[in-house]
């Protein structure tokens, strides 16, 4: 075996990115602050999936000041894969509620959008899952972001080196993007709330099923790259059944019991990582997000529906994000 | 059945753009890689020479100067996993062979990023989530990224192609590393995932199209106990698939392991709206599997 000079710099620089990751911080490398001065929340009590969650999201989004009206409102799903007994993906009653409520909120278009990570044949996650029929009989069109046309984006942010990506069209056209994430433990981020929700829009046929060069570009890095350059008009978090453990796919299934809502995604995601028993500073996407995209704060948020209140137990988590338990 | 597929190579034809490639889906025009080779594979020769010359055309044009081909027209240089399926779409074309040899020259230089050896110290000591012999590596989607199944098995399949090893003196012991890989990321219970079988200790619930993908490269290895339980896990899994794509690609795979898929292609030929499949490369390979043998061939596959 030959060593080679880069392959000597390759391992020095494999070795500080592994320091990198035992200590979660990141240089700040944003170009520009979105945050807004307040951000809202709501959580609002869903015992279980059912057609009443229509009702209580419709007035949980009148208690934010949504103008859909003429605007396509596309909504994006976390669809994984399917597992049998598995609460991988958001749960179709929500996202179908969702459409309806937009639908009654004015919008003159809705879309269902979702690129899955880990299976090619979308069709059969959208079968499997119980999305296909649904979306049928409503009659709302999905668009499958893995095959969707490809835009050439600069990146708004360089947390990863990656100077562009190719982004679907309909995302980046969309007039108001709803994230609509499933509120899981992950064995590689930590969590997966509203900002990672956005790796389904990277498109699997450019960067492949998983998408693996965000995995090396650094999961916590490529979260604000893509959330910089693709912003997050609403959150609708599934947190009715969330999963904990080894999640994405793999964990176990822990009822929250709660729909979060939110205009803002990081306020969403620090929320929902306090639902989680975890401490939203130790979650390095969501620290570094709140210097420039969103907020993290309680006194930058505004809660409107229920009082947030941890859990007696934090969830379970993989031995290396033990330390996003909060204290 | 010719009624039917009479009819979905004529929706295919017509979706074909003026370039000569076709689009991901029914309702975009951005020429793409994957569709178009599956769709030129799918024509044959016996439904439109004229268009079939023009995709050609199409596939030849869009070659990158590393050999390489683009995931869609207007992609970066770099090169991706397509190059594989254009390869095999270009098998039989005798005068492209140059064009080929190119390609295969960039394919034997791509290797999973798991290769280099910094990275398999780092798999083999400080990162064990993932289980696999990081020594057996094959081919990435797209460069600097790790081996996975769908694109190590299109490389096999699209270096089988190759008639001799043409002047590239790694290309033999790439292929027996890639069918090497493949069995070492085999699900336990059988069939293939992504790319990994483990990870974090629980064994990952295979997928019908890459089990499918992985066993079609592996026909040359059919004693392997990891083939046979995959080919068990497809048999078993394949009467209820209802997605054509999954289960177009289950009936190639069974068929080139000789087993019956007459009632598999009659369940895909039953299939509701199949003449509304929005995704092209579906539509080409559910062309392909209604007439296995010859989707087979394509392939470059014999049963």
């Amino acid at each position: 075996m030959t060593i080679t000079r880069r392959d000597l710099l390759v391992g020095a620089a494999a070795v500080t990115a592994g320091a990198a990751v035992s200590l979660p911080c990141l240089m700040p490398r944003y170009h520009f602050v979105r945050r807004p001065r307040l951000s809202h929340v709501a959580i609002l009590h869903v015992d279980e999936y059912s057609e009443r969650i229509e009702e209580i999201l419709f007035r949980g989004l009148q208690l934010f000041h949504i103008d859909v009206r003429g605007r396509v409102v596309v909504l994006k799903p976390n669809l994984v894969d399917y597992i049998p007994g598995q609460a991988i993906n958001t749960h179709p009653l929500l996202v179908m509620a969702a459409a309806e409520c937009f639908r009654r909120l004015g919008a003159r278009g809705i879309v269902v959008a979702e690129g899955p990570g880990h299976q090619r044949d979308t069709q059969l996650v959208l079968l499997e899952s119980s999305y296909h029929q649904r979306l049928r009989e409503r009659q709302i069109r999905f668009v499958d972001l893995n095959r969707d046309e490809l835009v050439r984006t600069s990146l708004r942010a360089s947390y990863t080196d990656l100077t562009h990506l190719y982004l679907p069209r309909t995302v980046l056209e969309a007039d108001f993007l709803v994230s609509m994430p499933k509120v899981k433990a992950h064995h590689w981020s930590g969590v997966t709330l509203s900002m990672k929700n956005m790796f389904g829009v990277v498109p699997g046929s450019k960067y492949g099923w998983p998408k693996n060069i965000l995995h090396w570009r650094g999961i916590q890095e490529s979260i604000l790259d893509i959330c910089a350059t693709v912003p997050v008009n609403f959150v609708i978090a599934d947190a009715i059944l969330a999963m904990e453990g080894n999640g994405p796919l793999n964990g176990t299934p822990r009822p929250l019991c709660s729909l979060v809502l939110s205009d803002d995604p990081v306020a969403a995601d620090a929320t929902c990582a306090k639902l989680m028993g975890f401490d939203p500073d130790r979650i390095t996407h969501i620290r570094e997000a709140s210097k420039f995209l969103g907020n993290s704060s309680d006194e930058c948020i505004e809660h409107r529906g229920e009082t947030l209140r941890k859990p007696q137990t934090p969830f379970q988590v993989v031995p290396e994000f033990e330390f996003l338990r909060a204290a | 059945m010719n009624d039917i597929r009479a009819e979905l190579a004529a929706i295919l034809l017509n979706r074909q753009l003026p370039c000569g490639g076709w689009a991901a889906l029914s309702c975009s025009s951005q020429p793409v890689l994957e569709p178009t080779a599956l769709s030129f594979l799918a024509l044959g020769s016996e439904f439109n020479p004229a268009a079939r010359n023009r995709a050609r055309q199409f596939l030849l044009d869009s070659q990158n100067l590393n050999g390489s081909w683009p995931a869609f027209l207007g992609d970066d240089q770099e090169g991706s996993w397509v190059t594989s399926l254009v390869l095999i779409a270009l098998r039989d074309i005798v005068e492209d062979t140059p064009v080929r040899l190119r390609g295969f020259a960039w394919l034997s230089d791509s290797v999973g990023k798991e290769s280099n050896w910094v990275w398999k110290w780092k798999f083999r000591t400080t990162d064990r989530h993932v289980q696999f012999d990081p020594d057996k590596f094959g081919w990435p989607w797209l460069p600097d990224t790790n081996s996975w199944v769908v694109p190590t098995a299109s490389a096999i399949l699209a270096i089988r192609g190759l008639p001799c090893t043409c002047g590239i003196e790694t290309i033999t012991s790439r292929l027996q590393l890639g069918a090497e890989m493949l069995l070492d990321r085999v699900c336990p219970g059988g069939g293939w995932n992504a790319g990994n079988g483990v990870v974090y200790g629980v064994p990952l619930v295979p997928h019908p199209d890459d089990t499918a993908m992985a066993l079609l490269a592996l026909t040359l290895q059919t004693q392997e106990p990891a083939v046979r339980i995959s080919i068990e896990w497809l048999e078993r899994a394949a009467p209820v698939l209802v997605a054509p794509w999954s289960l177009a690609w289950s009936i190639l795979a069974l068929a080139a392991h000789g087993r019956s898929v007459s009632p598999l292609v009659d369940t895909l030929l039953h299939l509701p709206e199949l003449d509304q499949i929005e995704d092209t490369s579906t539509l080409a390979l559910v062309l392909l599997a209604f007439d296995s043998a010859r989707g087979l061939a394509a392939f470059g596959v014999s049963a």
